[in-house]
């Protein structure tokens, strides 16, 4: 399989956060630090690949009238795995994140993976296909997190580095407590998408004029 | 039309198949769940265990199920050489916040600590940070005894910035553990 192309449409072209707007109710509301986005990227992008795998593997057996609830009860499974480990040895991270571990079954990235990837491809693919859709969405979480916990707390790294306070950046009392409220989700979540589709819409535009000048 | 074997023979698949895949979905829960329940009954009673060091010191020798509480806030309560511990679990901003609150015998505050909480992060998270505003907020409590409320509704307690609901609700929990406490002493007296 193409894993180069499958990683690019991951992180760029068919981000599922940034591109297909997928799994937004869990981006806005656990990326208040960088320990939570990398918690949630990497439960997440276990969670898709695992589900993936193993729809691909029953894509034959499973009766297409009832594969919407199969799909569903296969990634319940996988996420409710996750939340059991998570409790039992990173105690920190499932408390931090909350229900929003639970949730992961209801993330649209994971079911539409499973309906518009692994339902039609082999279980290699289908794994790959997770991996690159999980770490899209683990960077583009990533993003938001640094960018809501430097504005919002004025720290980077919290709940991981120095002790779980993070570096202070900004001096306490300065930050704008907004950008840490779920109304700075919604202003951080559109001023990075407003810079993705900026981006993107600038390298198709050098791309085109490049095979012009071909 | 289907004829009705056929309807038969169709339904049958399409239930067994999502039957089969449920069972085994859930005897891979089962599994999991073995391994991981004593390692989370651990983890939480050690948490239990440090917040009740933190808020009565020596710890405790006996768990009180004989008690009286009114306001329904009050869910366990601990007793040792040097007072009692209470967990209290109020409403806060968000969810419930599950703390510890460390009483003496005289009915003032020893201590108090935040078990779990879903509060706002960089606001009401603050009541339970370990860091010079966390701690700021918790030491008013201590050696409090009565009741305590925030300077806003005419008490004692700066509540925390912007994050005022759920200094209350620590205030609420805090009272809790001194009301039930009042009741245990009194009714030995």
């Amino acid at each position: 399989m193409n894993f180069k192309k499958q990683l690019k449409e991951g992180l760029l072209t068919k981000n599922p956060v940034l591109v297909q707007m997928l799994g937004m109710c869990s981006t806005l509301a656990i990326s208040t630090s960088l320990f939570n986005g990398l918690g949630m990227g990497v439960a997440v992008t276990v969670i898709t690949i695992c589900s993936n795998m193993l729809i691909s593997a029953l894509r034959k057996v499973i009766p297409p009238q009832v594969r919407i609830a199969a799909y569903i009860t296969i990634i319940a499974g996988f996420v409710t795995i996750v939340d059991l480990l998570l409790k039992a040895f990173i105690p920190a991270l499932s408390e931090s994140l909350g229900v929003f571990i639970p949730l992961i079954v209801v993330n649209c990235i994971v079911l539409g993976r499973a309906e518009g990837f692994a339902s039609k491809h082999g279980v290699l693919a289908s794994a790959v296909d997770g991996l690159c859709q999980g770490v899209g969405y683990t960077v583009a979480l990533v993003l938001i997190c640094i960018i809501r916990e430097l504005l919002g707390s004025g720290t980077f790294g919290g709940g991981l580095l120095n002790g779980g306070e993070g570096i202070r950046i900004i001096p306490e009392g300065y930050p704008a407590m907004l950008v840490i409220m779920p109304v700075g989700g919604f202003l951080v979540l559109g001023c990075v998408l407003a810079a993705s589709q900026w981006l993107t819409r600038r390298m198709e535009r050098k791309t085109k004029k490049k095979e012009a000048a071909k | 039309m289907l004829k009705t074997e056929s309807i038969f023979a169709y339904v049958a698949k399409i239930t067994l198949t999502l039957l089969l895949i449920a069972a085994l979905v859930a005897a891979a829960l089962a599994l999991v769940n073995q391994i991981t329940e004593p390692i989370i009954d651990r983890v939480n009673a050690e948490k239990t265990q440090q917040a009740i060091q933190i808020v009565l010191p020596g710890g405790y020798e006996e768990v009180i199920t004989d008690y009286t509480d009114e306001t329904g806030l009050v869910t366990k309560v601990y007793k040792g050489a040097k007072g009692y511990a209470l967990e209290v679990t109020p409403a806060g901003f968000d969810n419930t916040i599950t703390m510890m609150v460390g009483v003496d015998f005289e009915g003032t505050v020893l201590g108090i600590s935040i078990i779990s909480h879903t509060e706002s992060a960089g606001l009401g998270a603050v009541a339970a940070a370990d860091n010079a505003s966390g701690n700021a907020f918790r030491e008013q409590f201590l050696g409090q005894s009565g009741s305590v409320s925030v300077s806003k509704d005419g008490g004692s307690i700066d509540a925390i910035t912007n994050a005022t609901i759920t200094s209350r609700a620590i205030c609420d929990g805090v009272n809790a553990a001194l009301a039930c406490v009042r009741t245990l002493e009194g009714g030995a007296a």
